[in-house]
């Protein structure tokens, strides 16, 4: 079992509430993270694979750094999460995100090599993502 | 992975390797269009963390003396590879020195001086944006 790990970072501002809740209800629920408040996150892409005999290389990690810079920095770092189309509907937990992020993802990457999305929101909360059972 | 009354112990090391993306049976033009700056050589800060997992010992409260753990590591890996060009180093001839097959590699040295049943996992950062898993060949 081998599996490569790339670690990117993006800066967002965002907020917990649900859509379907009152503002008195959201407020309780999530606290103090119902307050508009950013994070500088990190995201950890990891994939699966066997190195290639001749190149060595397991993924073509420039094709990955592509992928995810396309669909997920480029529309997340330095914005409000709760504000970016790509993201309509989430309610931006880490999980949430780790989620959402798997979805804009896995059909970019070649089938099954995406083994797993991690969202690091502090350096004390870390949320995986590992994709719908099947 | 934790079955019954096993427990994991990881220890980090480090050394800092030069190595470069050179296939040797490609021309220098195909080597260049397909690794681009890789070809040059350069070097990292290499982290590499070792886990060995098993019982805790009922006398020692320990999975593994790390002190036994550092002298193998030190004397089988980082000794081997500290401030050394990978790609001249016989494990990588006909071998891409990349962080996967470094990870391979690492194994293939470690698993025979701690047992493929307590090596558990090797992680090799080549620096820290990007790390690779390596469970050996069966898991």
């Amino acid at each position: 079992m081998l599996e490569l790990t790339r670690v990117y970072h993006f800066s967002a501002g965002h907020r917990l509430a649900s859509p379907s809740l009152s503002p008195e209800a959201n407020a309780a629920l999530y606290g103090p993270c119902y307050h508009p408040h950013g994070h500088n996150y990190y995201l950890e892409v990891t994939v699966t694979g066997s190195p290639d005999r001749v190149t060595g290389m397991a993924v073509d990690l420039e094709r990955i750094d592509g992928v995810v810079r396309e669909r997920v920095l480029d529309h997340v770092d330095h914005r409000t999460l709760e504000e970016v189309p790509a993201l309509a509907g989430v309610v931006t937990t880490g999980e949430g995100l780790a989620r959402a992020f798997w979805r804009l993802l896995a059909p970019a990457i070649p089938a099954r090599a995406l083994r797993r999305v991690t969202v690091v929101e502090t350096a004390k909360n870390r949320f995986q993502y590992e994709g719908e059972a099947s | 992975m934790m079955e019954g009354h096993r427990a994991a112990s990881t220890r980090r090391f480090t050394f800092a390797a030069g190595h470069r993306y050179w296939v040797e049976s490609w021309s220098r033009e195909e080597n260049e269009r397909f690794f681009g700056r890789l070809t040059v050589p350069h070097g990292h800060n290499y982290m590499l963390d070792v886990t060995v997992r098993g019982p805790i010992d009922p006398q020692t409260g320990m999975v593994i003396d790390l002190g036994e753990l550092k002298r193998v590591v030190g004397e089988t890996v980082v000794e081997r590879f500290d401030h050394t060009d990978l790609n001249a180093d016989a494990l990588f001839r006909g071998r891409v020195p990349t962080t996967e097959n470094l990870a391979i590699a690492v194994w293939e040295l470690l698993a025979p001086k701690l047992g493929a049943d307590r090596l558990w996992q090797v992680r090799v950062w080549e620096d820290p944006t990007l790390f690779v898993d390596y469970r050996g060949p069966d898991a």
